[in-house]
């Protein structure tokens, strides 16, 4: 059997050491005893003697003379004659013995498991979660716990209370807020912690976060010169938390942005006849031509990727799903929920969703998580009789899309023959920012809508 | 700042107690003209001769129950054990006199004595000169016992300890004597029971003890690039113990991980978790976790010795099994 030949450990405090010489050679009998090599520490130059017999084997790559390495380095071997040179072998084998070697490994406490899980009424909870949850008004013994022993944990009230921890407001102990009334809060920009100081010992609800917030009047964002008093008969309103983000949004879009619009006419009939069949079903939820929309734009945006794409600190990303954002006025102004995969979804599910989104979004029940992550827009004023407008792209989008009324009229269907026929026509207009993309793919990328909906059934190939 | 090595910093704040204070004086094995197995008392005996750098035979029972007597009378021993390991011959009278004397005394007799010693598995050096002992110490009212990690914290906290009227194991991992680090020159003392935070984080606590300080930044490290953020707790003197630095970190982060080397029944981590779950119960938000070394002496093999040990390995897995809970 193979002895190594290792860089000994000559002192106390010795880490590294150089060999200084060889005192045999290559292929040497050595009996053990004899003085094998020299080595060179902090202070002087060290004789080591072989700990066994055997013929002294150098291989190649061993460390040079000179070159300080680790106290344990392996250096040579000393085999009986006849051996195998050990020098590849017996590197491969050395980390598996390592592993295999049957030692005691540090303790640590097994990880518990929730005792009589299965006999439990109510799901495990830390504690912390507990108290998180009692801080927040969620009610936890509903939920399902992603602790790996099936507790539920702090980031599961969390997340049940549709409330991220940055964005928390962190109330005194004692204040007791519905879920409800917490997000409207947050949406209205009411101070939970004032309105509970004065209310003492109540539970907030809803309603009087909503009364709270009509007796707000904030300030405006910065003017360059103060607005005229109001003059009696004037209406005085408070300028809520969703008017001033609209605001601020909208002219953030303006200033950053080198948005310009397109506009074309598509010739619609085909998508008017595939809509009334559609409407002939009764027995499902008959898609709106936002609905439709929303289909055929989502298959353009995918032939052309650069238009469902955003800037990202130094680069430009192309968004592998397709989330579009469709515009929704309510009572409290412009919201614009999104519909997230479009390329994945049937035009069912596209309808059925964007009917629970609208719905939600007129009384006011989106979360923030509806809101946000869209690649592109569509706002439809087609039910205003409006035709074309500029619609502002909804940063940090490419794109708006800007879907007009559709009239039927007289167009020319053949030059050549002089044959006009009453078509349905729908006027579209796109905004784009030509700092993302430029006015010749933008226009190809409108386009290609216009194709789909003159013809639908492109859709399917 | 110059940086220098523990056992420097040490032994520098050694020389400036010696020479602020005559009653000081180190006595054990081979600390004489030998300048100390681990260098701890190099170029003292040249400035201060036999009278107070005393060489023993090999009997710790006896010169540290002659140090209980000195610091009884007046002076301030240092006693240096070289391995702490054998201080273990030395507990009958450590226990019964040195620990108790202030009581039984109504406070008249003080006991300012410093009981150094290296701790900790490293270098081989096998089952007799590899143990920690800390919860001996921590059990038994009447000790106070450091551990410095890093070179500044090792002057600041042996000057504290030769001022303390109280017996201060003075303990000193082998794995750091060789560290270099920054160290203040002059008067330079760090009060007991003030844990450092060596790593701010948010997502766990991970306290390390001695040497696993070291091995827990390694794997916070590591773990800052999966996107985990680790904050790691030094104590750095375990009696008195900061328990309130590890409770406001419990609270920000509602997991905690605590490494030790020495084995885990009634051990350091044990004493942490409870202390923690008793006063913090409702921060947590998974069971505390002790990560200690295999319940096993020292192997002298290299590779046996490491795998009993708690590695950077088993701290990020440990971490990441703490994380899914």
């Amino acid at each position: 059997m193979a002895f190594e030949v290792v860089m000994p450990r000559l002192g106390w405090n010795m880490e590294t050491g150089s060999l200084f010489e060889w005192l045999k050679q290559d292929g040497d009998r050595v009996e053990a005893g004899e003085i094998l090599f020299t080595v060179e520490s902090d202070k002087a130059i060290q004789e080591v003697e072989a700990l066994e017999s055997g013929i002294l084997r150098i291989p190649p790559d061993t460390p040079p003379p000179g070159k300080p390495v680790p106290v344990g380095t392996l250096l040579a071997y000393l085999v009986t004659p006849g051996e195998e040179l050990p020098f590849v072998a017996q590197a491969e084998t050395a980390p598996a013995q390592k592993q295999t070697a049957a030692t005691p490994s540090p303790t640590r406490a097994v990880p518990v498991t929730v005792p009589h899980m299965s006999e439990r009424k109510r799901p495990a909870v830390s504690p912390r979660a507990a108290r998180v949850a009692s801080e927040l008004g969620v009610d936890w013994t509903p939920l399902k716990g992603s602790g790996r022993t099936g507790r539920i944990v702090e980031r599961d009230v969390r997340q049940a209370a549709a409330v991220t921890p940055a964005t928390e407001e962190t109330l005194p102990s004692g204040v007791r807020v519905s879920p409800v009334a917490r997000r409207v809060a947050h949406e209205l920009g009411v101070n939970l912690e004032q309105l509970a100081a004065q209310m003492p010992g109540k539970r907030i609800e809803r309603a009087d976060v909503e009364a709270a917030a009509r007796k707000v009047v904030s300030a405006a964002p910065s003017a360059p010169r103060m607005p005229a008093p109001a003059a009696t008969g004037d209406v005085v309103l408070p300028i809520t938390q969703i008017r001033r983000i609209t605001a601020e949004r909208m002219v953030a879009s303006a200033h950053n942005a080198a948005s310009a619009t397109l506009t074309t006419e598509a010739d619609a009939t085909e998508l008017v006849r595939l809509r009334n069949q559609l409407t002939s079903d009764i027995t499902q939820l008959v898609p709106s031509y936002s609905d439709l929309l929303t289909k055929l734009v989502a298959q353009a945006l995918i032939e052309h990727p650069q238009v469902n794409a955003r800037f990202m600190g130094e680069s430009i990303v192309q968004s592998a799903t397709v989330n579009i954002g469709i515009a929704v006025d309510t009572e409290r102004g412009l919201l614009v929920p999104v519909v997230y995969d479009v390329q994945t979804k049937s035009l069912r599910q596209i309808a059925q969703e964007s009917a629970a989104m609208i719905e939600r979004a007129r009384s006011g029940r989106l979360s923030p998580d509806d809101l946000h992550g869209g690649t592109f827009t569509i706002t439809n004023l087609g039910m205003y009789e409006i035709d074309t407008f500029t619609p502002i792209i909804n940063l940090p989008e490419c794109a708006i899309l800007g879907v007009g009324r559709i009239m039927p009229k007289q167009v020319v269907v053949d030059v050549e023959a002089e044959r006009v026929a009453v078509r349905h026509m729908m006027f579209l207009s796109l905004t784009f920012d030509h700092r993302l993309v430029d006015g010749a793919p933008a226009a190809h990328f409108l386009q290609t809508i216009k194709h789909l909906i003159e013809c639908p059934w492109r859709v399917l190939v | 700042m110059r940086e220098i090595t523990f056992v420097e910093a040490a032994r520098e704040g050694l020389t400036e107690e010696m020479a602020r204070d005559p009653s000081v004086f180190v006595v054990g094995e081979g600390i004489g003209s030998r300048g100390g197995n681990f260098n701890t008392t190099v170029g003292l005996y040249d400035l201060y001769g036999p009278e107070r750098l005393r060489d023993t035979p090999i009997s710790e029972r006896g010169f540290t129950t002659l140090c209980t007597g000195a610091a009884v009378t007046g002076a301030r021993p240092v006693v240096d054990f070289m391995f702490i390991d054998f201080l273990t011959d030395a507990f009958g009278d450590m226990f019964n006199q040195m620990a108790k004397l202030q009581w039984m005394s109504n406070g008249r007799i003080k006991m300012p004595i410093v009981l150094r010693g290296c701790v900790g598995v490293f270098g081989s050096n096998a089952a007799h000169h590899s143990g920690n002992y800390f919860p001996f110490f921590l059990h038994i009212p009447g000790f106070h016992l450091v551990m410095p990690t890093t070179p500044a914290d090792a002057k600041g906290l042996l000057k504290t300890a030769i001022r303390s009227d109280n017996p201060v194991l003075f303990l000193e991992h082998k794995g750091l004597l060789n560290v270099k680090g920054p160290v203040p020159e002059g008067e330079h003392l760090v009060p007991f029971g003030q844990a450092a935070v060596r790593r701010e984080g948010k997502d766990v606590t991970v306290v390390g003890i001695a040497f696993m300080v070291i091995k827990a930044l390694e794997a916070a490290g590591q773990l800052a690039q999966e996107g985990i953020s680790v904050e790691v707790i030094d104590p750095r003197t375990l009696a008195p113990l900061d328990i309130d630095t590890i409770l406001a970190s419990v609270h920000k982060t509602g997991r905690l991980l605590v490494v030790d080397e020495d084995y885990a029944p009634c051990g350091v981590a044990a004493e942490i978790a409870t202390q923690v779950m008793e006063q913090a119960f409702d921060d947590l938000d998974a069971p505390i976790q002790r990560l200690n070394g295999a319940f096993a002496p020292a192997p002298y093999s290299p590779v046996l010795a490491e795998s009993v040990l708690p590695g950077t390995k088993q701290i990020l897995q440990a971490v990441r099994d703490l994380l899914a809970e």
